[in-house]
């Protein structure tokens, strides 16, 4: 399975689906993660964690675990 | 009949997602000065104001903390979204006033359709349009008014175009609730997640129909440049500037090492900067110590106010410049964008001891001043990481630590050795901020007795676009935090710098002593000096007498440690008023310097201040929990006296134990 914590520098996917077991679910889909949109992974920091993923028009960082739970097609 | 008019007086709340400028809107209609920064969460509390005279409306204004959503993550975002519901001061709003990132529509309505299925009547207000015509685009506020149906005003933020019509608005929409009774309603968590999904599906259709692309053609070429190749006309991408910034300044080894370099800089500058100010402000203070003295001879008012108020203000003012170059780099720091940065390339590291990328922010304020950074830590959502970053903010070097690592540098070093002190001065940085990362890890690793929680850690930040300071906001900013800094710490420090004069002055006023062969001035010198070591401070200074004899010291540097626990910075006026003897100096430092060179511990010719007792000073101070409003606000808003009475005893006890080492450690190896 796909998700935002596989993708390469510059790569970019559309959600499909955000894990609802992850505790920061809600969060994630409040800040805009949702299936349907296109994002692609801009930045890593050191130890590639935290990703900064370009969403809906901004740079969002979370962290890889967090990554982990957005579902790509 | 006063209670009666404010509970009816109607309120308004400003609320929105984080750095979407709320304060920005909230100043503009307010008159005030709040802080606006380009971070997500520089607003921690609600602020309170009226509308300006001007506009005529006679309505209480909040300013509220970003939020995302209604539904609150963490305990501290229940305490904000509950008093927007209801504010345990002012009531319910009225009316609630949504600010709305114009280039962030997709992400930030989803607060207003939160706001409006909970029934409160709400004006949306777009901002940073100008931003959205960069990328190319326009909006078109009265399609989202028909769309999503509440009034839409759009706002300049940076020109204040634009607040005319809100007022307007505003005006109208509090007349039409007037009689109209509203029941909140708050929005049931279980149904949440989709609910939020199903208002971002309706929130995009209607972006698709308010945003359009700039019709003119030159801007509509960039604008196709900008443009993914989705045929989704609203795939706008983030700022590309900010992307290709980002690229270096995110860079996983390059990121790093500008980062050490930016803020290593930020910490050096603050010394250079700031010395020959610094010198300024003490030859003024000393010039003006002795006409006082002159003018009012030796007696005791003239010693009062030359002493007792005038030089240990002196001491205590000497470090303002220090405090607002601190400001002034840190407020252009923040306005640019780049903490939210410093925030992410550190998270990893700092969740290895416990803290989060979030506790940046909160840390790197500490160094201005411990109080508003304990406060800044409310943005860490993990409770057990904000406790954590709560305990160690006190071990981070604060700006009232400037006067005094000043006064010990200068007694060391030479002032002609101009370069030396400001590195001695990062390297206090440098060894006060590992010692506290060292210090983090150990109490993470005990986290179950002294913090206590634990529970799920996450980092969810948006990384804003850059933008260039405004000088203006900055440097207003900085004369509001100093102003605000001197009137906390002024009336504390002059009112304790006179009890501690009465206590170094009296029972003794007169001490009886052997004047011949002496001139006047020795006279009083000898006076002075016997004085002290009969008054009350002696007194009580003699108590500390063990406690400070196996680091070196004497009872009168336990008094001024003593008095440094009201606030550090008041040690500085406690060594002028026990050691300092004559004005003779052009500064009041130098004659501080001189008179701490000849001091003796009391029955032995063993010189007081030496080399190792200074280092030993230092690192007292580096590690002490010594200031009580940061114990005050510790114990607000950790709900308890447990973390700062733990902060005083681990904190103040490790300081005692690792100045023992120095001290006694220097002097095995050969140093006085
Ligand atoms: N270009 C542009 N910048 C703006 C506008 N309005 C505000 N800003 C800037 O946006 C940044 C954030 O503004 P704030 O007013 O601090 O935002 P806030 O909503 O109070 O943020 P938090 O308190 O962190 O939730 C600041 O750097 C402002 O100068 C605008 O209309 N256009
Ligand atoms: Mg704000």
């Amino acid at each position: 399975m796909k998700t935002a914590a596989n993708l390469n520098f510059g790569e970019k996917a559309f959600i499909t689906a955000i894990d609802e077991t992850h505790p920061s679910f809600r969060r994630i889909i409040e800040i805009g993660f949702t299936p349907g949109q296109e994002i692609e992974l801009v930045n890593k920091s050191i130890f590639n964690d935290p990703l900064a993923f370009s969403l809906r028009g901004t740079v969002i960082a979370i962290r890889k675990n967090e990554a982990e739970s957005i579902i790509l097609s | 009949m006063i209670a009666n008019t404010t509970v009816s007086t109607p309120l308004v709340t400003l609320v929105g997602p984080p750095n979407s400028g709320k304060t920005t809107l909230f100043n503009l209609l307010s008159g005030k000065n709040f802080k606006t920064v380009n971070y997500p969460g520089s607003t921690i509390e609600y602020n309170s104001s009226h509308f300006l005279p001007k506009f005529d409306i006679n309505c209480n204004l909040l300013d509220s903390p970003g939020i995302i959503s209604l539904v609150p993550s963490s305990p501290d975002e229940t305490i904000t979204i509950n008093s927007l519901y209801e504010h345990p001061k002012f009531g319910i709003p009225k009316l609630v006033i949504v600010t709305v990132d114009s280039s962030q529509l997709s992400r930030h309505l989803l607060l207003v359709k939160q706001l409006l299925s909970s029934n409160f009547s709400v004006i949306i207000v777009l901002t940073m349009a100008d931003i959205l015509k960069k990328k190319g685009f326009t909006i078109s506020a009265s399609m989202l008014e028909e769309k999503i149906g509440c009034k839409v005003v759009k706002i300049d933020g940076r020109t204040g175009k634009g607040i005319e019509d809100l007022i307007t608005v505003v005006k109208q929409q509090l007349q039409k609730e007037n009689d109209e009774v509203t029941y909140l309603n708050k929005i049931v968590p279980n149904l949440h997640a989709e609910n939020v999904l199903n208002h971002f599906k309706e929130i995009e259709a209607i972006e698709n129909e308010v945003v359009n692309q700039i019709a003119d053609e030159k801007d509509l070429r960039r604008a196709n440049e900008k443009l993914t190749t989705l045929s989704q006309k609203l795939q706008s991408k983030p700022d590309s500037f900010t992307l290709k910034l980002d690229k270096i300044l995110l860079h996983p080894i390059w990121g790093l090492v500008l980062f050490l370099f930016i803020t290593g800089a930020m910490f050096t500058s603050i010394f250079w900067l700031a010395l020959p100010l610094m010198e300024l402000v003490d030859e003024s203070f000393a010039s003006l110590a002795n006409l006082a003295s002159n003018y009012f001879g030796y007696n005791w008012y003239g010693d009062l106010i030359s002493d007792g108020i005038i030089s240990s203000a002196g001491a205590v003012l000497i470090f303002v410049p220090q405090i607002v170059i601190l400001f002034l780099i840190l407020g252009f720091l923040e306005d640019t964008g780049y903490l939210a940065r410093g925030a992410m390339l550190i998270d990893k590291p700092l969740s290895k001891i416990g803290l989060n990328g979030r506790s940046f922010v909160p840390m790197l304020s500490g160094f201005a001043c411990a109080i508003p950074a304990i406060l800044a830590a409310r943005t860490i959502s993990n409770r057990k990481e904000r406790l954590l970053t709560i305990f160690i903010i006190p071990l981070m070097s604060c700006s009232a630590r400037l006067p005094v690592y000043a006064l010990l540098i200068a007694f060391i070093i030479p002032k002609e050795n101009f370069l030396m002190g400001g590195f001695i001065f990062s390297f206090i940085y440098l060894f006060s901020i590992i010692s506290s990362v060292i210090i983090a890890g150990i109490i993470n690793k005990f986290n179950k007795s002294i913090i206590r929680e634990e529970d799920n850690s996450s980092f969810i930040l948006e990384l804003p676009a850059y933008k260039i300071p405004r000088f203006s906001s900055v440097y207003r900013n900085t004369i509001s935090s100093t102003k605000a800094y001197l009137k906390e710490a002024g009336p504390v420090i002059i009112t304790f710098s006179i009890i501690l004069w009465a206590l170094t002055y009296f029972p003794n006023t007169n001490p009886q002593i052997d004047i011949t062969n002496l001139s006047p001035e020795e006279v009083h010198e000898v006076q002075k000096m016997e004085r002290v070591s009969t008054s009350y401070a002696a007194q009580i200074g003699k108590f500390t007498e063990p406690i400070m004899k196996p680091i070196g010291m004497d009872w009168r540097i336990g008094v001024s440690l003593i008095s440094a626990f009201v606030a550090r910075e008041v040690f500085v006026s406690a060594l002028v008023l026990i050691f300092k003897i004559t004005g003779d100096e052009e500064t009041l430092r130098d004659s501080l310097l001189n008179a701490m060179r000849n001091a003796e511990i009391e029955g032995t010719n063993q010189k007081l201040f030496t080399p190792s007792t200074i280092l030993g000073l230092i690192v007292f101070f580096v590690f002490a929990m010594q200031c009580l409003s940061t114990v005050a606000v510790a114990k607000k808003e950790t709900g308890s006296w447990r973390i700062p009475i733990l902060q005083i005893l681990i904190f103040s006890g490790f300081a005692y134990f690792a100045a023992f080492i120095t001290v006694n450690g220097l002097r095995l190896l050969g140093f006085a």
